[in-house]
């Protein structure tokens, strides 16, 4: 018994005198709980961006726009080109476009009145949050409104006519979990394995016989990079194998498209933990931080958990993450069927991050290095 | 700078906080020398073979590695140096060849350079037997053979040994000795950090004394015994009932008492060995041991800092 106390002690004690490990320890759960009750905690934890055409132009349509936004629910965008929202639903920018047609205010008044909607349903969670979200509006909210203007009771709800599917198919829960299954790697694989690349040389002393030799930071940090996307590689490819073989969704693989997003992504990923890396002191420091910054950052990057869900804020820190931009392009590819010029925008961010990010990381080794 | 200096130090400074490790040192090795530091624990020793291999920085001074500004041309120096610290830093999971060639990535070596290398270090540091078997399967001396091996795979001018022998037995020290010397055989310039004074007098050709940062004396291990040591000394034990006899038969000699032996300092040790051995037996008093004995570098560390090589610096 004596060991067995002497062991938990020693532990107890190495755990308070490593500040770093005692702060990400605190923080992991603090963090987590801060998030969930961002997520949660609010009256309707759900805010997807939908496109208006307003083909009737009139107060009573105008009304509408400013009914569905203040449900808090959605966040409505005008169009005034139907083609134009069409667009921006194939990117996912909106979640759908309600078309209100020419002489729906008459139509109204006269019970006959109906909108038209095209959904986006790459995800079938938000697509059903968003269907439920628009008929509900549509049929319950509009009815008070229609009782507040008119002081009488309108019983006839507008018609809500679905379009049918933009990309010619509906993407089932196996088919929306598999890209968000193989972003995983990107964040948590990567992260980790390179994260604990120079804290566990620092740690074993075997960084000194590297920083006594003639190389440059950087080819230190590529060096790091080259073994962590391997290591990255593997998971991707086991990953998509058992998906494939167990879940056997309906998807895209189109492997020239994607490997240059999952390289982008890992060294994301890899410079991020190397950045860790540089700044702990401890391996279970670096660690700690890795694990607690992955499991954060999969909330913002859409992999499992529709970014819908997230407070407007939330999503806006959500879309300047590269890791966001790597987690859509793969189901834009996968999903989509996006083509290498749909991918422009989520390949140079990725890029340009991965650039800022190893820049960062080669400052924070040298300014280390230079301490001694 | 003279014409076969291969390191100049010129007014080295590094301080930890308050603490001055290096304090205002400068000095220079020659090509192709065995070049001490010996000091007790704390001296400076480490920091300064830190800096040497570019792995510190320092607050003030110079340092040129062949004609190289250490801090200008760090890539250019760190080419030139081979260092071994005291820790084994090897990669447990990897065989030695594949450490030897993790090593030699790092200095760009090509292949058929890499293969002599390895040769080399099969013939010469005798790693050849365990080439193939994982670090984690080797005994601590294989371990230290291969640690010197990897550090030198590259062949660099100039090898920087940290402590290189701590902790061996007397047998494989003696080895490893054999191993610094050859070094300097086959042209290779060593700085060598150590706390034992047999060490340096053994093997180098030159010795620093540092202490508290500080480099208290330099020359050849025989120069400072000689310049600095003091004067050979005689060592008479006789019975115990006979010591104060032997030490008033002595007298004329101003013999000392220390650690039940009479000790005597004579610059012409044997002459006066003859006549203390006689003088003792005329007066009827039993000589166990008679011997003479030169001075240490111990001794020389003792007469600059008053304190043993063992004691550590403050």
């Amino acid at each position: 018994m004596n060991s067995i106390i002497g062991i938990a002690v020693k532990d107890i004690k190495t755990f308070f005198r490593e500040k770093g490990t005692i702060f990400w320890t605190i923080a992991f759960p603090v963090m987590i709980l801060l998030l969930f009750t961002a997520i949660f905690g609010r009256e309707i934890p759900f805010n997807a961006n939908i496109g208006i055409v307003d083909n009737d132009r009139t107060p009573v349509t105008a009304n509408i726009v400013t009914g569905l936004n203040s449900t808090g629910f959605f966040t409505v965008k005008n169009f005034a080109d139907k083609t134009e929202a069409l667009k921006e639903l194939n990117a996912t920018n909106v979640r759908a476009v309600i078309t209100i047609p020419k002489n729906f205010t008459q139509n109204l008044y006269v019970g006959n009145a109906s909108v038209s909607m095209a959904l986006d349903e790459t995800n079938p969670d938000v697509t059903r949050v968003v269907r439920d979200g628009v008929k509900t509006f549509f049929s319950e909210y509009y009815k008070q409104i229609y009782n507040q203007i008119h002081g009488v009771n309108y019983t006839e709800p507008i018609t809500v006519i679905e379009e049918p599917s933009v990309l010619g198919l509906r993407i089932g829960y196996k088919e929306n979990i598999v890209p968000g299954m193989l972003t995983y790697p990107l964040l948590f694989s990567s992260m980790v394995v390179s994260t604990g690349a120079i804290v566990f040389e620092r740690e074993k002393g075997t960084l000194k016989k590297i920083r006594a030799a003639p190389i440059r930071p950087i080819n230190m940090l590529f060096g790091k990079t080259l073994a962590a996307l391997f290591q990255t590689a593997i998971s991707i490819i086991v990953m998509s194998v058992l998906a494939v073989v167990l879940l056997g969704p309906k998807l895209n693989w189109n492997v020239p498209l994607l490997v240059p997003i999952f390289f982008l992504g890992s060294m994301n990923g890899i410079a991020l933990g190397l950045i860790i890396s540089c700044v702990g002191r401890a391996p279970q420091e670096a660690s700690n931080a890795a694990t607690t910054i992955a499991v954060v950052l999969q909330f913002f990057t859409g992999m499992y958990f529709p970014i819908e869900y997230l407070p407007i804020y939330m999503q806006q820190i959500g879309r300047v993450i590269p890791m966001t931009y790597a987690a859509q392009a793969i189901r834009d590819v996968m999903i989509r069927n996006a083509t290498i010029s749909d991918l422009f925008l989520p390949i140079t961010s990725l890029t340009v991050a991965a650039i800022i990010l190893y820049g960062v990381g080669v400052l924070l080794y040298k300014r280390w290095v230079e301490k001694g | 700078m003279g014409e076969r200096v291969i390191i100049e130090v010129e007014g080295l400074v590094k301080h930890y906080s308050e603490v001055k490790a290096v304090d205002g040192v400068s000095f220079s090795v020659e090509e192709g020398e065995i070049f001490g530091l010996l000091g007790p624990n704390g001296a400076g020793k480490t920091t300064l073979m830190e800096i040497l291999c570019g792995l510190r920085r320092f607050d003030s001074g110079k340092v040129t590695i062949r004609g190289f500004d250490l801090i200008k041309d760090s890539l250019k120096v760190r080419g030139l140096i081979g260092f071994c610290p005291q820790e084994t830093l090897l990669y447990d999971l990897l065989n030695v060849r594949e450490n030897f060639a993790f090593s030699a990535s790092l200095y760009s070596l090509s292949s058929k350079k890499f293969k002599e290398r390895v040769e080399f270090s099969s013939k010469f540091l005798g790693v050849g037997e365990f080439l193939n078997r994982r670090v984690q399967q080797l005994s601590g001396g294989m371990k230290r053979r291969a640690n010197l091996a990897a550090s030198i795979i590259q062949d660099p001018p100039i090898v920087i040994l940290d402590e290189p022998t701590i902790g061996f037995d007397p047998n494989v020290k003696r080895e490893f000795w054999e191993l610094i010397k050859n070094l300097k055989g086959y042209g290779k310039t060593v700085v060598l950090s150590t706390h034992d004074m047999y060490e340096a007098d053994e093997i180098c050709d030159r010795v620093a004394i540092m202490d508290k940062g500080k480099i208290a004396a330099l020359d050849k291990p025989h120069a400072l015994k000689k310049t600095i040591g003091g004067e050979p000394s005689i060592r008479i034990r006789v019975k115990d009932s006979q010591t104060k006899k032997a030490l008033s038969i002595l007298e004329e000699y101003h013999g000392a008492l220390r650690d039940n032996e009479v000790h005597i300092s004579a610059r012409n040790p044997w002459e006066i060995m003859t006549k203390v051995s006689s003088k003792l037996a005329t007066k009827g008093v039993f000589t166990e041991k008679i011997e003479v004995v030169e001075p240490t570098l111990e001794d020389v560390f003792i007469k600059l800092t008053g304190r043993k090589l063992t004691e550590e610096s403050e």
